[in-house]
């Protein structure tokens, strides 16, 4: 690979503008409608990009899937309803910055935050990329199940105030996500009768009743989502709120440099995900903050972290794709098959029979995310207004907007009931303390934790003592303890102090 | 607005055995599915289920200390307030009841402009323009979008019938 070479390939993605940019904009309406899956558009598109050359198809996939990363946090900042599982993190601190009345700085900052933190990452593993393609190696299915305990922990104790309430609705999720039948022998497990849940609890229902349906039943005892102090600034907010969002950027760059590798190096391994990384980004962020009080309160380092790390992610899920031949999440499964439909083979042998179609796809990468701080950034004043409307109109418009999104995934009227369940519950949780995020994470994770929960028993024919028999695994699970234990020490510790002073 | 209202200093903490009651008995529900299954087919729920069991008996031990204490009481209140979003909290979830059971006959679009419109006046909302024009732009939006462009197989009700119709009268 020479600097000639790379040269080239960015004088052909520059070439595929008008593609690169219809993805883009597709990728926006979808990440901001919450049960819309790029996986599934592009599922839906797929009679298009299997007719088209496999350079332009990649581009048009690659700039999609970065643009439904981005435009997720615009529905989490502003009305705290994440777009996908990726955005759950940024409604810790987007949602109340918009109710101080700076929701057109937090998307901004999230904007500006995905953008850079994908154009990063993008680079690194242009550069890096047969190293990183060799640390997925490293993460076998024991190390897995620890990884997905670990994620679903830092949630519990990040994102609920009780973590006991958190690890109980995390793991209710979990239980959740096992419905349906089992991988093996095809039978049914906790279905309730219906056919509908044999192929598991849809996502995209469960997202949208934990968020949007719980969300809006909780707004309208407000009349605005904002405060009134928020509304005043929300009102009195010009270009100025856009270019304080630019400067805080341009001042937390290092911030932004070292939450998009996190998410980086948690796309790579298979299966863990944006909502994952999100979360892992946010408590580390929080760990090595000065202020770490103030998180949750709307700071932009709570809005950056998440954003930046699930955008890292992009680049790192289609790593172990490429060079592996095993897809990082169901999006880079999707583009995987769409490439074997026109004769590639993923794997070793790519980056030497194709080259410019192996290394294409990060450069395509760089190119979309070039071409979305341009196209995406001056909308975030407009996007913004959107909090200026009372709640009596946004409830009934997202509630049964929403629930008509559900059937879009499989076009079951089955799931519409099923979101305004997963409503009703997510109402109670929020209600009463249980988060809704650990909860739909919980739900997410399900079907893979048990994957690899069955994997592993199955090597150790049955004996769970395999689940700590390797040295990362333990490491992760001292991690996972200290994760739980450390907090609350923490806290003591801080009260002491202060006792003291 | 988590269970925090005071009431003589106690925490009303009854709605806070919702969930645990609803996973205890979906956990229950679970293990009876799995019962007569091969051990690959129920190891993760069982590991799960059980995590969870004990997580669910933490929690009540830590909540029947409180309520001995005297800290807490078992009042919902946190669920029920404030009072007056009550009745239209309930009424959003009735009428989007109504509003996927009628689907199949009233087809997407006049479904969700009725449907819409009855959750606006839920709400409050009087003033017959707004009840008209936001439901018929919503609907409008989701009918081309969903139907016309993603041609997403939403059941059709008279609306759609008589697009149809008139699209097929000028072909």
């Amino acid at each position: 690979m020479t600097f000639d070479f790379i040269l080239q390939l960015f004088a052909a993605n520059f070439g595929y503008w008008w593609i690169i940019w219809l993805g883009i904009l597709l990728g926006i309406v979808v990440g901001i409608l919450p049960g819309f899956s790029p996986q599934n558009t592009l599922i839906m598109l797929l009679p298009l990009t299997v007719k088209v050359p496999p350079e332009q198809a990649m581009a048009f996939m690659v700039a999609l899937y970065c643009a439904n990363h981005l435009a997720g946090g615009v529905p989490a900042i502003l009305v705290k309803i994440p777009g996908s599982g990726g955005a759950a993190a940024t409604t810790l601190d987007g949602y109340p910055m918009t109710q101080k009345g700076q929701g057109q700085q937090a998307i901004v900052l999230s904007f500006t935050a995905s953008v850079f933190g994908g154009l990063i990452t993008s680079i690194a593993t242009l550069a890096l990329l047969p190293w990183l393609s060799k640390l997925g190696l490293y993460l076998r299915s024991v190390e897995m199940v620890v990884v997905m305990l670990f994620g679903l922990t830092l949630i519990a104790v990040i994102a609920a105030k009780d973590t006991l309430k958190g690890l109980i609705a995390g793991l209710f999720g979990l239980l959740i996500g096992v419905i349906g039948t089992d991988h093996i022998y095809n039978t049914p497990r906790a279905t309730f009768g219906f056919l509908e849940l044999y192929d598991g609890v849809p996502l995209a229902p469960a997202l949208i009743g934990l968020f949007a349906i719980s969300e809006a039943l909780v707004m309208i005892e407000e009349k605005l989502i904002i405060t009134k102090e928020g509304r005043a600034n929300a009102m009195a907010s010009n270009w100025a709120a856009t270019v304080e969002g630019l400067r805080i950027t341009v001042d937390k760059w290092w911030h932004i440099t070292w939450t998009a590798f996190v998410g980086l190096f948690i796309g790579i391994v298979p299966g863990a995900g944006a909502s994952i990384a999100a979360f892992v980004a946010y408590q580390q962020s929080r760990l090595w903050s000065k202020t770490p009080e103030l998180y949750g309160t709307g700071i932009p380092e709570g809005v950056i972290a998440p954003e930046s790390a699930n955008n890292g992610v992009t680049s790192g899920t289609l790593v172990p794709m490429m060079a592996l031949g095993v897809p990082g999440g169901s999006t880079a499964a999707v583009m995987m098959i769409v490439l074997q439909y026109q004769g590639m083979v993923m794997g070793p042998r790519l980056f030497t029979s194709n080259p410019g179609l192996a290394y294409g796809v990060f450069v395509s990468m760089v190119v979309a995310y070039i071409f979305m701080i341009f196209t995406i950034l001056p909308m975030a004043r407009y996007m913004s207004r959107i909090v200026l409307f009372e709640t009596s109109y946004l409830a009934p418009v997202i509630i049964l907007v929403t629930c008509v999104a559900a059937f879009a995934e499989r076009q079951y009227l089955f799931d519409m009931g099923l979101a305004l369940g997963f409503g009703v519950l997510g109402y109670i949780a929020h209600k009463t303390g249980y988060h809704v995020t650990a909860l739909l994470i919980g739900v997410i994770l399900g079907p893979l934790f048990e994957q690899y929960v069955v994997r592993s028993l199955r090597l150790s024919q049955g004996d769970p003592a395999i689940l700590f028999s390797s040295t990362i695994g333990n490491v992760l699970w001292a991690m996972l303890v200290l994760s739980l234990i450390l907090p609350p020490l923490r806290q003591r510790y801080q009260l002491k102090k202060a006792k003291h002073e | 607005v988590e269970g925090t209202a005071e009431n003589d200093g106690q925490r009303p903490a009854g709605a806070d055995l919702i969930i645990p009651f609803l996973a205890l008995a979906f956990a229950g529900y679970f293990f009876f599915s799995i019962a007569d299954l091969q051990w690959e087919a129920k190891s993760n729920g069982v590991l799960i289920g059980t995590a969870l069991v004990v997580l669910i008996l933490a929690q009540l031990v830590r909540m029947g200390l409180e309520v001995a204490r005297g800290k807490a009481n078992m009042a919902m209140t946190p669920l029920l307030e404030p009072r007056d979003v009550l009745l239209p909290r309930v009424a959003l979830v009735a009428i989007t009841i109504t509003f996927i059971a009628t689907l199949p006959w009233l087809g997407l679009t006049l479904g969700l402009f009725l449907g819409l419109a009855a959750q606006l006046w839920a709400l409050g909302i009087r003033k017959r323009k707004q009840l008209v024009l936001i439901p018929l732009i919503t609907a409008a939006t989701v009918y081309l979008l969903f139907i016309a462009v993603l041609d997403s197989a939403f059941p059709h009700g008279p609306v759609e019938h008589a697009i149809t119709a008139l699209i097929e009268m000028f072909r």
